[in-house]
């Protein structure tokens, strides 16, 4: 067992060190970097997910209104359709792509994450169904004090 | 990093609590730092990747993630490893109550 073990923990070594340094089968920092250098969140969506038609309703976004703390927005995505990829964009800030999420197989599409806003601005996701397509949501919130160290 | 794994009526719901200052080059300069945030974060379960996340210095400093995943069982180990913007990584694991 332990040799088989340690056998098997060799073959993960090997596989791993002919990838790249990137611990992920999807790093969408690799793949799409100049998305993450997009000033607004039409070009960041452009540069990730080329342009795609988007449907709407079906991504449910939980954030509030009106956030006191900027530094720490929470927002929560929940979606009716089953999804394997969720991208969050925002116009607060200098550049607009703030966090991909990959969903694995048996993934239940409720998440829920804090992010930085220097102030008042839409928050849009897009995220890509197992169908193949695009859906979106955007809501806009207020900010009353900054994050980003403002 | 702190992680907190939960099976409820088959869904495992995983919060997890990274350590970062999370700053990007505007606001390292403002705060006289080095730029420094996690670039990419992994989440395994029995060696099945079941959520990942891309991220960026805009997600709060030390970032909070929520996520949800059907098919794991009590006692299973969720295993989160992190990698920043200098290569850095890091690794930790919780059981599944």
């Amino acid at each position: 067992m332990q040799r088989r073990r340690f056998l098997s923990l060799g073959a993960v070594a090997a596989a791993a060190s002919v990838l790249p340094a990137s611990l992920s089968a999807t790093d969408f920092r690799a793949t799409a970097p100049k998305a993450w250098d997009a000033a607004t969140s039409q070009e960041a969506i452009e540069a990730m997910f080329g342009k795609v038609a988007m449907t709407d309703g079906q991504i449910e976004i939980k954030a509030p209104k009106l956030a006191e703390n900027g530094g720490a927005v929470p927002i929560g995505i929940i979606s009716k359709v089953e999804v394997t990829t969720v991208a969050v964009f925002q116009d607060a800030n200098p550049r607009s792509a703030v966090v991909v999420f990959e969903l694995g197989e048996g993934s239940v599409a409720d998440l829920m994450t804090k992010i930085k806003m220097r102030k008042t601005a839409n928050v849009t996701i897009v995220a890509k169904g197992k169908d193949g397509k695009f859906y979106s949501a955007v809501q806009k919130v207020e900010v009353s004090i900054g994050g980003c160290g403002g | 990093m702190k992680i907190k794994a939960k099976l409820k009526d088959g869904v495992t719901e995983v919060k997890l609590l990274l350590t970062s200052p999370m700053a990007g080059k505007e606001e390292a300069e403002k705060k006289k730092i080095e730029v420094s945030y996690i670039a990419h974060v992994t989440a395994k379960v029995n060696d099945k990747i079941v959520w990942e996340a891309s991220t960026g210095p805009f997600l709060s400093k030390d970032p909070y993630f929520k996520f949800e995943f059907k098919g794991a069982k009590a006692g299973d180990k969720v295993v989160i490893e992190t990698v920043d913007n200098k290569g850095k990584t890091d690794k930790d694991e919780a059981e599944i109550k």
